[in-house]
């Protein structure tokens, strides 16, 4: 507290003098009602007792007297100009960018408190600190910049906004928020060059740019300052403990289906070194374990494997705190089963149908049924050329061209593939010219590329033997399609071996040769049973082949086709985004809203667009989201903050804007804080509270 | 301060004191007949003595059944019955003048009340206040002097004037004089013993001892009834005064805060206490009165309790 006198010495004494005079006043001007009494006898005898302190006696419990004097010495006070030393920037307009990203909720200090509180009481501070007429505005931004208060000198204003700022978990780019403070330091020149006519009208308003950050963003380059001062003014302090969880991912296995393998990274980006215990929840019960014990700036990965066959939903935690909490959880989900559509051509074949249509099939699928007709149709060229099934199964008969999906074909085979010779680097002429040629003559194309018949003609789908009675005696049970399935009880009156492709998989044998077989082809795998389960006999009726249909295994294979074969069990892992991001995905057509839970607990509801389309914006808290519709999970993400700038723990030493570096420093001059105002409105309250004690008196 | 303007003794209250007679704790001689016994042996039914018969002596007192038993002359001698003197002594100064009513009234009630009590008992009676005025006081004995003694007293304590004013000489008011003074007059006046009672609120910044002393020396059975107002007692005075005394024109100066306050009550406190303890001291009977009291109570039930009457 310093003080810079108004008054010279003569002009203190005078001001030192009044109190004394008031006092005087009091006891030569006291205004004493004349009350007449029976006698002074006893008074004066008490006044007597009195008189020893009879100066205090007088003061004493003189309000009135007291008010007087304090109005006159905070009056005195005030001309003493008592003020503090502030600080005063170089600008009379600031704008205070406050980082309110991820990294602001780490705790720094003992008392618990954030880094954003720490922050926001400095602001308020800064805030506190301005004169009279100087301007500022508030931006809070984290991967985006809210305008919290535009320029106003209204302090309340300004306090209000930035006690309303909370902290995100959201990555940090601060190019936005410097954008808006640019818009208004830095207007764009709306005038027309060289016109005289035409001036510039908006004026260029330098400000002062107070980075309220832990520095935990990217360089930003394509962003002039112009007429904007940076100033990087740290939060947070220079060490810290943190380990952070940056990458999870889980995926199904290659060769095994019900394989769960988890990869993480575990990293410190504290400056301490750090040892903690990582647990791996399954659906939230513990299922594995492990324990990291790393220096600063050290990583390792870490590595789980579960066999789970359903959708399970994985969060990985690291059971040490540190300084920062937000990064020491990630959670990652296998994507639900997917409803898949499946095209069912047939002559007419109860069994196929009934075991298509059980509960756990149809909770799976959407089964449309045509007859072999349909193929010649427009429709089904469409739907086949687009994609529209996944799975098409075509039951004693066959395209004349395999759709873009998988097949299962029974009792034939798929059709040879138009002559493909773009695989030829050398080929003169461009596919749709030889697709062409193909069509108008099928000889001459054969002739151009003997090479390439040869290598269509060994891939082929072919009979290796003549219809015949057949016993089945191997089958593969690791493929997918196969698991749980004993076929060995199966009998089957007639069918004939198959020739497969290249990369076909032999799923049964029976001593004829392969009677079902797997192979891919352009990403689709077709499958194909050499087989009937129901024929037609000459005269029309319907014959039973097989006693399949009435084995057990006949819906488990059924489902495990509609699994595995038309994709609805999908090998990945649902998609991590990081906090705040739109997620847009889509579910199957229908209008009907979706629930959206995160973590089991229900978040929102969202309709889907008439395409099927369904935007998630709510994602700041990290998690599972899934989106139910009727207790079926039709869709499934996780979000995690992964992000190693945000969990690097200490606060950086400088910032680089605008190519410019800014470092941590107080580009700030020392400037009086002064309060005679508030003494000199101190005094009139308490003047005003004298008159109001005097006139209740006086009533 | 407010006149009284109520009458001093109600038919009522007549009615009630007529049952009632003085006490006096000491026998004094008498001027005239009365009904009380006295020293002096004379004509009663109350046998006293006997004596020699003296020449000269009334020979309608000598006992005959004696002589005749015994051959020899002697006297027959009763006790005297004869008259009490009763003293009322009011204080008649300015400070008398306070409180609703006014002590004055309320001292004049009280001496009229004893008045009649012991007219009724043909006692001598005199109702006097303290100064000049004390002698124009009459003498009375019987019922019938009431009316006397109620037009003297109506002459006491006109209008209330103005302390201030040396000029006012149409009332007894401008005559402050001490309690000392006042005594010592009424004693030069009247010479018998007897009852006195002096009323007043003993403010007297001379002291009431030497006044007290004067009664008791002259060998009377004194009796002080002290008048105090509520407000003497609890003053309702709070912030800046200036107290001007109603006798002396004596100013003081005084916050009046509640430390002040408790400290007058705790000097008013020592004031009687002392002022008790002064008469027990000396079997002067002493006997506080509030103003506030209705004097019903006072002239019957309260003074009978004191000792007063019976």
């Amino acid at each position: 507290m310093t003080w810079l006198p108004t008054l010279g010495p003569l002009g203190l004494a005078v001001a030192a003098a009044v109190p004394f005079g008031i006092l005087a006043l009091y006891f030569l001007k006291l205004r004493r009602e004349p009350v007449e009494i029976p006698s002074t006898f006893l008074w004066s005898r008490t006044i007597e007792d009195l008189h020893v302190n009879s100066l205090l006696q007088r003061l004493r419990n003189s309000l009135l007297l007291l008010l007087q004097l304090l109005v006159a010495l905070l009056a005195i006070v005030a001309l003493l100009r008592p003020g503090i030393r502030g600080n005063r920037t170089l600008e009379d307009r600031r704008v205070f960018l406050v980082d309110r990203s991820a990294s602001m909720s780490a705790i720094d200090g003992d008392d618990g408190r954030t880094r954003l509180d720490l922050v926001r009481e400095d602001v308020l501070s800064r805030i506190e600190q301005m004169q009279d007429g100087e301007t500022a505005m508030v931006v809070a931004f984290d991967q985006a910049a809210e305008t919290v208060q535009s320029f106003t000198s209204d302090r309340r204003r300004l306090r209000t906004a930035v006690q309303s700022i909370e902290a995100t978990n959201r990555r940090t780019d601060i190019l936005g928020a410097l954008r808006a403070a640019d818009g208004l330091a830095n207007p764009r020149r709306s005038s027309q060059v060289g016109d005289l006519n035409d001036v510039q009208v908006a004026e260029a308003k330098p400000a002062e740019l107070q980075i309220h950050s832990d520095g935990g963003f990217d360089p930003v380059n394509e962003f002039n300052l112009g007429n904007l001062v940076p100033m990087y003014v740290p939060a947070g302090q220079a060490n810290g403990r943190n380990l952070a969880i940056t990458a999870m991912m889980a995926g199904r296995g290659m060769d095994d289906g019900q394989r769960v393998e988890v990869f993480a990274t575990v990293a410190n980006l504290g400056t301490e070194p750090a040892t903690s215990d990582v647990s791996l929840l399954v659906d939230g019960e513990l299922a594995d374990a492990a324990s990291v014990d790393l220096e600063p700036d050290e990583q390792t990965g870490l590595t789980f494997e579960l066999q789970r066959e359903d959708a399970v939903t994985l969060e990985l935690r690291l059971d040490e705190t540190d300084n920062l909490a937000i990064d020491n959880a990630s959670y990652a989900a296998m994507a639900p089963l997917r409803l898949v559509d499946v095209l069912l051509v047939t002559p007419g074949n109860i069994p196929l149908e009934t075991g298509l249509k059980t509960t756990e099939a149809s909770s799976v699928s959407n089964l449309v049924m045509a007859d072999p007709s349909f193929l010649d149709s427009d429709g089904y060229a469409l739907d086949a050329a687009a994609g529209t099934y996944d799975l098409i199964i075509y039951d004693r008969c066959s395209p004349k061209e395999m759709p873009s999906s998988h097949t299962f074909f029974i009792a034939a085979i798929p059709p040879k593939p138009p002559l493909d010779v773009s695989a030829q680097d050398d080929a003169p002429e461009d596919a749709e010219t030889e697709r062409e040629s193909e069509q108008a003559s099928d000889e001459t194309s054969r002739e151009e590329s003997n090479v390439a018949i040869e290598i269509r003609q060994a891939k082929q789908w072919g009979y290796s033997s003549d219809l015949s009675s057949m016993q089945i005696i191997d089958i593969n049970r690791t493929h997918p399609i196969m698991r749980y399935l004993d076929l060995y009880n199966l009998l089957v009156y007639q069918g004939r071996a198959l020739e497969s492709p290249d990369g076909g998989d032999d799923l049964i044998t029976a001593d004829i040769g392969s009677v079902m077989t797997i192979a891919p082809r352009d990403g689709f795998q077709d499958l194909v049973l050499g087989f009937e389960l129901v024929g037609t006999s000459d005269k029309g009726e319907s014959t039973i082949n097989t006693n399949w249909y009435a084995e057990r295994s006949w819906p488990v294979f059924l489902l495990n086709s509609l699994r595995h074969l038309a994709g609805a069990a999908q090998s990945g892992g649902a998609a991590s985004y990081p906090p705040g991001s739109s997620v847009r995905f889509r579910v199957d057509a229908g209008t009907k809203p979706v629930e959206v839970f995160l973590n089991g607990e229900a978040l929102a509801t969202a309709t889907p667009s008439p395409g099927g389309l369904v935007e998630v914006t709510d994602t700041e808290q990290l998690g599972i989201y899934e989106a139910r519709r009727e207790d079926r999970i039709l869709y499934r993400f996780c979000v995690n903050l992964f992000d190693p700038l945000e969990s690097r723990i200490a606060a950086a030493k400088s910032v680089e804007v605008g190519y410019k570096e800014v470092n941590a420093t107080n580009d700030e001059v020392e400037s009086r804080r002064e309060y005679w105002r508030l003494l000199l409105v101190a005094a009139l309250g308490l003047l005003a509270t004298e008159w109001w004690v005097y006139s209740k008196r006086v009533a | 301060m407010s006149t009284a303007t109520e009458p001093l003794l109600t038919p009522a209250l007549l009615a009630r004191l007529e049952r009632l007679e003085l006490v006096s704790r000491k026998v004094f001689r008498g001027r005239m007949k009365g009904e009380r016994r006295s020293r002096r042996k004379g004509q009663s039914v109350e046998f006293a003595d006997f004596r020699n018969y003296v020449a000269g002596d009334d020979l309608r007192l000598i006992d005959w059944n004696l002589y005749a038993r015994l051959d020899q002359l002697f006297l027959k001698m009763f006790l005297e019955e004869e008259d009490l003197h009763f003293f009322a002594l009011i204080d008649a100064s300015d400070s008398m003048r306070f409180g609703t009513p006014t002590k004055l009234h309320v001292a004049k009630q009280i001496a009229a009340a004893l008045g009649y009590v012991g007219m009724c008992r043909a006692d001598r009676v005199q109702v006097t206040v303290l100064g000049p005025d004390g002698a124009r006081a009459p003498t009375l004995r019987g019922k019938s002097s009431l009316h006397r003694l109620l037009g003297y007293l109506d002459t006491v304590g006109g209008p209330v004037s103005d302390v201030r004013s040396e000029n006012d000489l149409g009332s007894t008011a401008a005559h402050n004089i001490s309690l000392e003074e006042g005594v010592k007059e009424f004693s030069l006046r009247n010479s018998g013993t007897g009852v006195a009672v002096l009323i007043s609120d003993m403010m007297d910044k001379q002291g009431y001892e030497s006044a007290l002393r004067l009664l008791i020396g002259r060998r009377m059975d004194v009796y002080v009834i002290h008048v105090l107002t509520p407000e003497e007692i609890d003053p309702p005075l709070r912030g800046d005064y200036r107290l001007i005394d109603a006798e002396d024109n004596d100013q003081a100066e005084i916050t009046i805060n509640p430390a002040v306050l408790q400290r007058y009550k705790q000097t008013l406190t020592h004031f009687t206490e002392s002022l008790k303890q002064f008469c027990n001291q000396r079997s002067i009977g002493y006997i506080p009165v509030r103003t506030d009291t209705p004097i019903d109570q006072v002239a019957t039930s309260y003074l009978q309790s004191r000792g007063v009457l019976r």
